[in-house]
């Protein structure tokens, strides 16, 4: 049997409860780059055993449809690999016709997320990698069924993806066919219960079909070319004649997805030193 | 304090065992957004048997926890944290927490005004009081809701007293 308290609140108790309110909205209005520098030394101090632990529960929950989905990839890829062989020798022998460079191959790391229960979970991501395991700020972060998002701050151990459904997440995309060219961003004052993005920056002139994949153009150094995005679903809002906006469906559903890859774009690195001074 | 040390566990480990469901069980089974949270759980559980003042520090810390976790806006959980502790323990003189079925509506409770001034917190807009009703987010009440009843039930034949009185 519990006792209620003969006076629920005291002098005390409210100056108590006031300054910790006043500390949270102080915290709110501070700027991110001191308040995320606190985040990180808190995740790589006192919630270090914690991480550990809720990496190591990930890693068993995974670690099954894992193996399943390793045996499975295996078998796809053997049959694949007889004829991958032949295709490779072509596509080097015309490039070299054309010119062109070898693609260079795309590095990763792979990566658990460590989901929080909270309705902000997703607008963020934690990852169970950190500096430590080669993980780097401003690595994009894709899933099996495309782009994640990019990385937004990394510590040793742990780092944060900053994903499409982030109000400041933003994408230089194109339509698969290379036809049209625009920016991904979250959708504007929409409901991110929804899981939309908007494809903005369509000349008017330019008319996207319903059902198109949109990838990653590839500009901005950031995301290679070519990473699925979404799938466009209409126009969302057209603006004063000289835009149109689209809904765009994302591929990943960031609620669920488990496992990640940090990619490591070579390409995107040679070309941003290619530019530098010498 | 703790009282009843005799006859019951001491209120650390009934919190050392949530923070284990909440960090490795929860994410052995299930991992998604509907998930019961552990962590709010021992929060109002400690809420429930320590003054106000109490609870609102321990709100305050917990925030800060899951602010580090996802760091969207660093202040919008210790801020939402803060003030469910705090009306959790004021509001133990309004209702009888001896019930599982009361215990069970402030989870539920707590947990919803959790989630809508953590949102609110976020973006002041009309959308994030919609997206406190979204599914994942109902579910997620549903089953905190469910988690809380079991450890009040589970804890009750063994008698163990959780009062938090300084």
């Amino acid at each position: 049997m519990y006792r209620a308290a003969a006076r629920p609140s005291s002098r005390r108790d409210t100056a108590l409860f006031a300054g910790c309110v006043a500390l949270s909205l102080l915290l709110l209005f501070i700027p991110t780059a001191w308040t995320g520098a606190f985040a990180d030394s808190a995740r790589e101090t006192a919630l270090r055993p914690v991480l550990w632990l809720q990496r190591r529960g990930a890693e068993g929950r995974t670690s099954r449809a894992r193996l399943e989905a390793a045996l499975a990839t295996r078998d796809s890829a053997v049959m694949a690999a007889s004829a991958a062989e032949a295709a490779a020798h072509e596509n080097e022998r015309l490039r070299a016709l054309l010119d062109l460079r070898s693609r260079a191959p795309l590095a990763f790391l792979t990566a658990e997320v460590l989901h929080q229960p909270l309705p902000t979970d997703g607008r963020t991501l934690l990852l169970g990698v950190g500096t430590g395991d080669g993980a780097a700020q401003f690595q994009p972060v894709i899933a099996a069924e495309g782009l994640v998002g990019v990385i937004g701050r990394v510590g040793p151990t742990t780092s944060v993806v900053t994903t499409w459904a982030h109000p400041e997440f933003r994408a230089s995309a194109v339509t698969e066919n290379g036809e049209v060219l625009g920016i991904v961003a979250p959708v504007a004052g929409g409901d991110p219960g929804l899981g939309l993005l908007e494809f903005r920056g369509v000349a008017y002139r330019d008319t996207v079909p319903d059902h198109s994949v949109v990838v990653t153009s590839g500009l901005g150094g950031v995301y290679p070319r070519g990473l699925p995005i979404g799938r466009i679903l209409g126009v969302r809002r057209e603006e004063l004649g000289w835009e149109r906006v689209y809904r765009l469906i994302p591929f990943v559903n960031l609620g669920v997805v488990g496992q990640v890859l940090l990619l490591h774009p070579p390409e995107a690195e040679a070309a941003l030193h290619r530019d530098s001074l010498p | 304090m703790t009282r009843g040390r005799k006859t019951g566990w001491p209120l650390w480990l009934v919190l050392v065992l949530l923070a284990l469901l909440h960090f490795y069980v929860r994410p052995r089974f299930y991992g998604g957004r509907g998930a019961p949270d552990f962590l709010l759980l021992a929060l109002l559980i400690v809420s429930l048997r320590s003054r106000p003042g109490v609870a609102a520090l321990t709100g305050f810390f917990i925030g800060l926890l899951t602010d580090a976790l996802t760091p969207v806006r660093i202040g919008a959980g210790a801020f939402s944290h803060t003030v469910v502790a705090y009306l959790a323990a004021w509001g133990r003189s309004v209702f009888f927490p001896d019930n599982v079925l009361v215990n069970g509506v402030v989870f539920a409770a707590g947990t919803f005004v959790r989630n809508l001034l953590l949102l609110l917190a976020l973006d002041f807009s009309g959308t994030s009081v919609l997206n406190a009703f979204a599914p994942n987010t109902l579910l997620q009440i549903v089953t905190t809701a469910l988690a809380g009843a079991v450890v009040t039930l589970g804890l009750r034949p063994t008698k163990v007293d959780l009062r938090f009185e300084p």
